[in-house]
């Protein structure tokens, strides 16, 4: 195994003293599909602010690239829980795309050029015919696009997205990850999640995060995991989902 | 009204009228998109303490105002900025204190009585030439920080984190755009009256908003919208012979009543542009 990209070792976080998370430790591979999935307030959110560093450990050690998550920040593409709700904001499709190009490479000024890899990676999500859109006039799902595009204009090495899938709709769902999927053969991705139903067929990889997060380096939900329901949100279990995916890896040799 | 014009009284109020609408439709449209309406009223209540402050220990009057409003502005920044949710407590706290300390330090003030109708309505019609300049001189630095900082102002107007992590310097950048709404304010309230600047610096904006499709474009309906209200205004005052300051705030206010009954009666968000 290579040397990983994001090193977490015994990370504990905590809001005005309360724990939020315990002795977190994982890494992931260049290239991975990380999943991090569990049940509301598991923290989930957390962990990814402090991946970015938004947010210190109170105490552990987290490297992104074998450096400080604030000096890697640049290399991360993040795609937030929620952006601006409820602003009533004046602003563009296009121009909201064109944040990510902000300092890029350190250059205060954006150029023409930057717009022309704004507009490519719209039209990369099927999104540019919206360019000179006002935000909020989209739904959900475009809306969520258009922050993926953002994210993706920074040309991150490493693409973080928190809950993408939450405003669409069964097809807007397999048409993202499967936009997601393609992303990942050249950038490392991790993504939150509540949507069971990609765990086998798109992510390598997952990650159960309640205060503890417990990581599984291939994507099935194993036996145990769910006879010790207590690691992974318990509407896992209700929604059944989960057995078809252990059948599934029951199947395999 | 052009006859009018052979007085210099009346070209002043003109170009004071022009420059604030500038400074205010740039200013302002930062202030509404920000939710920074509060904060501007805190601030320009705070200056009065600076108009106490300057007649109080003899210093000049900009000065004074200038000095207070920009000390108050940073406090009340970093308060927002340390904690958003009380922010509004606070600010309501150094509102009043400032017009306190300014009223107490007149009443210390020996001989000297300044007239409150004029700090609250401003003098448009009796503007000195050298306010005309001061105020030439902040357009000029307002719409060059607009214009050089457009992308950035737009990021941490829109999603401060995502600026933060892309490198934009976000709280400097916040301190900075504060510091020039407490200058404007200071400057356009001794030409145009506290009650004023505060009408000009949300309600052109506010009826700017529904028709732009982005900041830049906001910026400059405001403008005009402001620029529209002065001379409306300063045409029923001259020929009236009405208080300025309050004719061309109820011009606005007409304005906005205008684009409200419009809004309503086409309910299809005609005025947005689709590119
Ligand atoms: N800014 C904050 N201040 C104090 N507590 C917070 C803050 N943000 C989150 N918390 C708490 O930390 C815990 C973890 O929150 P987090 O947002 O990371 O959860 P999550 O797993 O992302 O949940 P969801 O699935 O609902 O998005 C929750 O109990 C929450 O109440
Ligand atoms: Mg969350």
């Amino acid at each position: 195994m290579s040397t990983p990209i994001v090193e977490v070792e015994n990370v504990n976080f905590s809001y005005h003293g309360l724990t939020v998370l315990e002795d977190v430790s994982f890494s992931v591979q260049e290239k991975e599909f990380l999943a991090f999935i569990g049940p509301n307030g598991g923290g989930k959110t957390t962990l990814i602010k402090l991946l970015l560093g938004l947010l210190k450990p109170d105490s552990g050690k987290i490297r992104i690239y074998g450096t400080s998550p604030e000096k890697a920040a640049h290399r991360v593409g993040y795609v937030p829980q929620d952006v601006a709700i409820n602003k009533a904001f004046p602003i563009s499709v296009l121009d909201v795309v064109l944040m990510g190009r902000l300092r890029f490479h350190g250059k205060t000024r954006l150029s023409k050029f930057d717009k022309k890899a704004a507009r490519n990676v719209l039209a990369e999500l099927e999104m540019l015919d919206y360019q000179n859109r006002r935000i909020d006039d989209l739904s959900g799902g475009q809306k969520e696009r258009v922050f993926i595009a953002r994210a993706l204009a920074t040309d991150p090495d490493i693409l973080v997205l928190d809950e993408p899938t939450a405003s669409l709709d069964t097809t807007g769902r397999t048409e993202l990850y499967a936009i997601l999927k393609e992303i990942n053969k050249t950038k490392t991705i991790i993504v939150v999640t509540h949507d069971m139903m990609v765990l086998s067929s798109y992510v390598s990889s997952v990650a159960c995060v309640n205060r503890s997060v417990h990581y599984h380096d291939d994507a099935e939900i194993t036996e145990e995991m769910i006879q010790e329901g207590y690691h992974c949100p318990v509407e896992l279990i209700a929604h059944g989902i989960p057995h078809r995916i252990l059948k599934t890896h029951e199947d395999e040799p | 009204m052009i006859d009018a014009l052979q007085f210099e009284f009346m070209r002043n109020a003109l170009f004071a009228g022009f420059f604030a609408s500038l400074i205010c439709g740039v200013i302002g449209t930062f202030v509404v998109v920000n939710r920074l309406v509060f904060l501007g009223g805190g601030i320009a209540h705070a200056a009065y303490g600076g108009i106490g402050v300057a007649f109080f220990f003899g210093v000049p009057y900009i000065v004074g105002t200038l000095g207070f409003s920009l000390v108050a502005a940073l406090v009340m920044t970093a308060v927002v900025l340390k904690a958003k949710s009380r922010a509004d407590t606070f600010i309501g706290v150094l509102w009043a204190v400032g017009m306190a300390i300014g009223i107490i330090l007149l009443d210390l003030t020996p001989g000297y009585n300044v007239n409150l109708m004029s700090f609250l309505f401003g003098s448009i019609l009796a503007v000195p030439n050298s306010d005309i300049w001061w105020m030439l001189g902040l357009s000029i630095l307002t719409i060059s920080s607009a214009v050089y900082f457009y992308r950035d102002m737009l990021a941490i107007s829109y999603d401060d984190e995502f600026a933060h992590l892309r490198g934009v310097p976000v709280n400097l950048l916040y301190f900075f755009f504060i510091g020039l709404i407490a200058v404007s304010i200071v400057i356009i309230i001794r030409v145009v009256g506290l009650i004023l600047v505060i009408a000009l610096l949300t309600i052109p904006p506010f009826i700017a908003e529904k028709y732009s499709n982005s900041l830049l474009m906001m910026m400059i309906l405001s403008t005009l919208f402001a620029m529209i209200f002065n001379l409306v205004g300063l045409w029923l005052a001259y020929t009236f012979n009405l208080t300025s300051g309050a004719t061309i705030i109820l011009v606005a206010t007409g304005g906005f009543f205008i684009s409200m009954i419009i809004d309503y009666l086409l309910p299809s968000d005609l005025g947005i542009s689709q590119g």
